[in-house]
C-alpha cells in the first residue's frame, strides 16, 4: 500500500493507463489481447504487465487466468452494482466500486445495487459531487486489515 | 462490501452464513470513502494511497476503532 510498483515501468504504466481510460470512456474493461493490439505489443508482455498490476492490487484478475475481472473501481464483466452516467452503464464489484466509479468519473451518476439479504433494488444518485440520495445501509463483513486476503469476498 | 435495506437483513444475511457482523457505514459515509479512494483512478498521476494517507481518509469518514485498524493486530 506505499507504493505503485508499477508506476517506474513504462509499458506496465502504459497499459495501466489504457485500461483505465478505456473503462472510463467505454464502460468496458479491455482485456490484455485488447490492449496488446492497442499498444502494438505482444501479448506475453501485456501479460506481464497486467499481473505485475494485478500483484500491485492495482487490478483484480479472474481466476484461473490472466483476464482482468476487475480495474478498481471498474468491473469487466456485469454486476448487480449497476452505475449509470453520461448515457453510459458501469460496473462495480460492490457499493463501495459502484460510487468509486461516480466518484472517478467525476459526474452525475445514478447507483442501482441489490440488497445483499432479499434482492430488492435500491437507488443512490450523486449530483455535483454530493450524494443526493442514498438508500439502505452499506455492511463490511470484513475488518480493514484482512480485506485483501479475499477480495472478492470483501 | 453489500448493501441492506435495513438491520435486520444483515442480521439474516449474516445468520445465514454462521458469520459475525461486520461493521456498518450511512451511504453517504459510503459516498465519501468512495470519493476519497477513487477520485484520482483515472488520472495518469494516481498512486496507491499511503498506509497513513488511508488512515486519514477512514478517519475522516469516522470509521475508527479496531475494525478499521490497517495494521497488524
Amino acid at each position: 500500500m506505499t507504493s505503485e510498483s508499477a508506476g517506474t515501468d513504462g509499458l506496465t504504466r502504459e497499459v495501466r493507463l489504457y485500461v483505465f481510460s478505456q473503462a472510463a470512456e467505454s464502460g468496458q474493461v479491455p482485456q490484455p489481447a485488447q490492449i496488446a493490439a492497442a499498444l502494438d505489443r505482444p501479448v506475453s508482455e501485456i501479460g506481464r504487465a497486467v499481473k505485475e498490476l494485478a500483484a500491485g492490487k492495482v487490478l483484480i484478475l479472474a481466476p484461473n487466468d490472466g483476464n482482468i475481472w476487475a480495474a478498481n473501481p471498474f468491473c469487466a464483466v456485469p454486476s448487480g452494482f449497476r452505475v449509470e452516467a453520461g448515457s453510459k452503464t458501469y460496473w462495480g464489484i460492490c457499493i463501495w466500486d459502484a460510487l468509486g466509479i461516480c466518484a472517478a468519473l467525476g459526474q452525475d451518476a445514478v447507483v442501482t445495487a441489490p440488497c445483499g439479504d432479499c434482492g430488492e433494488a435500491m437507488r443512490l444518485e450523486v449530483r455535483g459531487g454530493n450524494l443526493v440520495r442514498g438508500e439502505g445501509i452499506v455492511h463490511f463483513a470484513i475488518p480493514a486489515h484482512r480485506w485483501w486476503d479475499n477480495i472478492g469476498f470483501t | 462490501m453489500l448493501l441492506f435495506r435495513s438491520e435486520e437483513h444483515i442480521d439474516r444475511w449474516s445468520r445465514a452464513r454462521d458469520l459475525p457482523r461486520g461493521a456498518t457505514l450511512t451511504p453517504d459515509q459510503c459516498w465519501r470513502l468512495a470519493h476519497g479512494w477513487y477520485k484520482d483512478k483515472i488520472k495518469p498521476d494516481w498512486r496507491r494511497h499511503t498506509l497513513e494517507e488511508t488512515e486519514a481518509l477512514l478517519a475522516e469518514v469516522d470509521l475508527t476503532g479496531r475494525f478499521w485498524n490497517l495494521r497488524d493486530h
